[in-house]
């Protein structure tokens, strides 16, 4: 019994292979923003099928948000790389081949690529009307500001700002940049479509079955039954295999072509699916002299490229994860969603949250320096409780960020002397509204089926799903068998995202087991949280409970180079309870590696809307070599929830590091912090040390 | 043009096109999966299968320099070679897709170097990258897989 993954037997959607099935390459826009005058297919050897503007005009508009996409870009294209035509041939080799003999006329437009320039008057729109989707993916309030490239606006509104900074004794203000990022799962995108009679069947790596059904219904104009969805394990995702990625073209390829058609992305085609959103926030926070906080203002620029995608969702919880896990009784928020003519940004592993914790934690340090209190302490006194009032009106429950603070804090000896460390603490929401159903049925031989569309992309979760049902059960985890989720067959889920399943499809498990118990045969469980913000003022339930961590670093800092080593990243996670171990600590390590990548390297580079370093030799993601001493804990608690560990380790690392800088002068605010990034602010504060200058309310302002 | 190449032990004869990569005659003529396709330049380790002994990247291999050659994949080594007991005892992944790749890497490494170091571990590796970073899982299953080779328990974790 040994695992596929060791001996190479598990298959993934790029495995998918049916008799007689084409392979699908994309024609994309070289050019950032564009009509397209002409498109000829002409060349094209007759047994190849070329899908065209034309083929796909009539069918419906999509967008898991806003309803900004179609099949392939009709008359406009919006950023280099956008699909104009796709083809189908008997091999990939003969449909790249066949690419080259399409021409198509573009006649360019003025384009933007800077997401507070985009949101300025007088810039130019990537589009003309933001339609809101009626995908259940559009779960909350959305703001579009018609006319303008703002797809979304999300505020808080929550005691009196103005009199909040009246009140402040100590104010700092500061403006953060970080980079867009690249998911770089290992796996590319891979998708497979057939039609069967009027019946449309896909085979897909995708943590969205119901939403990409929902979405290829509103396409082809047909009732969601008619469309089949099988999600076989992937390759990694972090976000990027979410909602309608190629499944719409290899849908139309196919029932134009009368045969399957199977798409794999190249590597470099990543960088033009899918990216991380870069962001640019302005943080402004006041305190009295004791170090109570009394104000805080935050601004979000949130760049979602030429589609919207779940920006607006990303824009949303970024603005309130910037609090930060403060009471705070004045807070004012606006982040707005923005278009611009760069690659489409979507979920990410952190969804919002690591830029958000970026600049919110960074700020803290800022403000502990102004003060000159220990960073540790300004925290310790404003962190939330169990029973305070988060800025949204929700009361706190199951808050740990005082342990979760303190663990990390020990393990790095903060109290022995901080020149060198840095740390952090950060909230991240859950999926709210949402709904977790699933089936359990048991077998003759007695054995049992689990049937829910939990997507496994590398994180365990069909694994945790398993241990659970066999605990309660009272089986063998072996006896416990997860088929790969088939529309057909599981019942409604939300989405595979933002770490809610095993709490969620696990709640959910717990009552259809009991409804097995009760009927015998078959058994049926669902879970519902209820929540939500008003998109205007920001209150209502955000999260109807909270991932909670806190990191912890040491740094050398080579003041020749600005190049710097971590000596030692500590992360305290919430777990509330542990499911699947090995899979929880995988988890914590996996995202902590990823927030090094984030912190040091990762950072997406374009030239006039083009990107610049779309491959794996360019983008460096973290390999063995880069990987330093990493240690963290799980916290337990005896009787309590089970809380997602799917990214919560994540967020805070840049942070942590940034801090740690800080704590040796060396202001950052941009990321990655590349050794030139770290040189620059070492230069600056030799030049600001150079002229004395302690008078403004932060020095280290750029 | 047609190529012979010993493949897990098994003879075979292929016609490959003399611009084809051996990843793409692996996986298509082979049905060889464990060897994948992810950055397509060599850097990842995804498509890494032995050639001779020696770890390639199939992705920019040609697959008529390999005529002759003997072929390993972890298709090849069964489901109860040292190393992959060491990784799965290790939990030293989680969506798998690099995991062929690496236990072919550690094989090679485990044979050259009985005992490698932490650091010669994470240079042996430099070449297969896993983004779900499972790394500090992987370096505790090759010191685990090393002390299986030699005998020598004190090397497990």
């Amino acid at each position: 019994m040994s695992d596929p993954r060791v001996t190479g037997a598990i298959r993934y959607a790029q495995d998918v292979e049916f008799e007689g099935m084409l392979h699908a390459r994309v024609l994309r826009s070289p050019y950032p923003h564009a009509r397209v005058l002409h498109v000829d297919t002409s060349a094209v050897p007759d047994h190849i099928v070329a899908l065209t503007p034309e083929d796909v005009r009539g069918l419906g508009s999509y967008g898991c948000q806003i309803k900004d996409q179609s099949v392939l870009a009709v008359d406009r294209v919006r950023f280099a790389g956008d699909p104009v035509v796709a083809v189908a041939a008997p091999t990939r080799l003969e449909a790249e081949e066949a690419l080259s003999l399409i021409d198509v006329e573009y006649e360019t437009l003025p384009s933007v690529y800077d997401a507070v320039e985009a949101a300025s008057e007088g810039a130019p729109l990537v589009h003309e009307h933001h339609p809101i989707s009626d995908n259940d993916a559009a779960y909350f309030g959305m703001r579009p500001q018609q006319g303008t490239n703002i797809c979304h606006r999300f505020r808080i509104w929550h005691g009196n700002i103005q009199e909040g900074f009246d009140k402040a004794e100590v104010i700092v203000e500061e403006m953060y940049r970080t980079a867009g990022a690249q998911h770089a799962h290992m796996e590319p995108h891979a998708s497979v479509a057939l039609w069967r009679g009027d019946r449309l069947e896909i085979w897909t790596g995708t943590q969205t079955p119901f939403n990409l059904r929902m979405d290829l219904a509103g396409i082809f104009g047909i009732p969601e039954d008619r469309i089949r969805i099988i999600c076989p394990p992937m390759g990694g995702a972090f976000g990027a295999k979410t909602f309608v990625r190629y499944e719409a073209i290899v849908a139309c390829l196919a029932r134009k072509a009368g045969c399957p058609v199977k798409i794999v992305l190249d590597r470099n085609e990543e960088w033009l699916t899918l990216n991380r959103h870069p962001a640019i926030l302005r943080i402004r926070l006041g305190a009295r002299a004791d170090g109570i906080l009394v104000a805080k203002q935050v601004e979000c620029w949130v760049d979602t490229g030429a589609y919207a995608d779940c920006g607006p969702g990303v824009a949303q919880k970024m603005g309130y994860a910037a609090v930060g896990p403060y009471r705070i009784p004045h807070v004012w928020v606006d982040s707005h969603c923005i278009y611009t003519n760069l690659p489409p940004n979507g979920a990410f592993r952190g969804y919002g949250a690591m830029q958000a914790v970026w600049a919110s934690e960074r700020t803290m340090d800022l403000l502990a320096q102004q003060l000159n209190v220990d960073p540790l302490e300004l925290r310790l006194k404003n962190v939330l409780l169990d029973g305070d009032r988060f800025c949204t009106g929700e009361v706190m429950h199951d808050v740990h960020f005082i342990e979760c603070l303190t663990a990390v804090a020990d393990k790095i000896g903060w109290a022995d002397h901080q020149a060198g460390k840095g740390l952090c603490v950060l909230m991240k929401g859950m999926q709210t509204p949402s709904r977790a159903s699933i089936v359990v049925v048991a077998n003759d031989d007695g054995t049992y089926d689990v049937h829910c569309a939990t997507a496994e992309m590398g994180q365990g979760a069909w694994r945790s799903m398993r241990l659970m049902a066999a605990e309660l059960l009272n089986v063998e985890p072996n006896r416990v068998h997860f088929p790969i989720p088939d529309t057909d067959i599981v019942p409604y889920d939300t989405r595979t995202t933002s770490s809610r399943s095993t709490y969620m499809m696990g709640r959910a498990l717990v009552e259809a087991v009991r409804d097995l118990k009760k009927r015998g045969e078959i058994g049926y469980g669902e879970c519902v949280n209820k929540g939500g913000l008003d998109p205007d003022t920001g209150q209502g339930i955000a999260s109807t409970h909270w991932h909670q961590g806190a990191a912890a670093v040491k740094v050398q800092v080579d003041e020749e180079t600005g190049k710097f080593q971590i000596g030692k990243l500590h992360t305290s996670i919430y777990a509330g309870r542990v499911v699947n171990r090995p899979g929880a600590e995988l988890q914590n390590e996996g995202s902590m590696i990823m927030g090094i990548g984030t912190a040091l390297f990762e950072g997406i580079t374009f030239a006039d809307g083009q990107v610049t370093n779309a491959n794996l030799s360019d983008y460096n993601i973290p390999a063995a070599g880069d990987i330093p001493d990493i240690t963290h804990d799980l916290l337990e608690r005896e009787g309590a929830e089970i809380h997602g560990l799917g990214e919560t380790a994540l967020p805070p690392v840049p942070a942590a590091i940034g801090n740690a800088l800080y704590s040796l002068g060396i202001h950052v605010t941009e990321l990655p912090m590349s050794a030139e990034a770290v040189l620059n602010a070492i230069d600056h504060k030799q030049t600001q040390h150079a002229a004395h200058d302690g008078t403004a309310s932060n020095p280290h302002k750029r | 043009m047609n190529i012979h190449y010993k493949v897990n032990g098994a003879r075979v004869e292929v016609e490959v096109d003399p611009d084809e990569m051996l990843l793409e005659v692996l996986r298509r003529d082979l049905d060889l999966r464990s060897v994948r396709t992810t950055c397509g330049v060599g850097v990842c380790g995804a498509c890494t299968a032995l050639i001779d002994g020696e770890p390639v990247s199939t992705c920019i291999y040609l697959a008529p320099l390999a005529d002759g050659c003997e072929i390993t994949t972890v298709e090849g080594l069964g489901s109860d070679h040292p190393v992959q007991r060491a990784f799965e005892e290790e939990h030293a992944f989680q969506c798998g897709y690099c995991t062929p790749g690496m236990i072919l890497t550690v094989k090679t490494l485990l044979e050259e170097n009985p005992h490698p170091s932490d650091e010669e571990i994470k240079v042996a590796l430099g070449g297969n990258l896993c983004r779900c970073g499972c790394y500090v899982k992987i370096i505790n299953a090759v010191k685990r897989a090393a002390a299986a080779y030699s005998g020598d328990p004190s090397l497990v974790r």
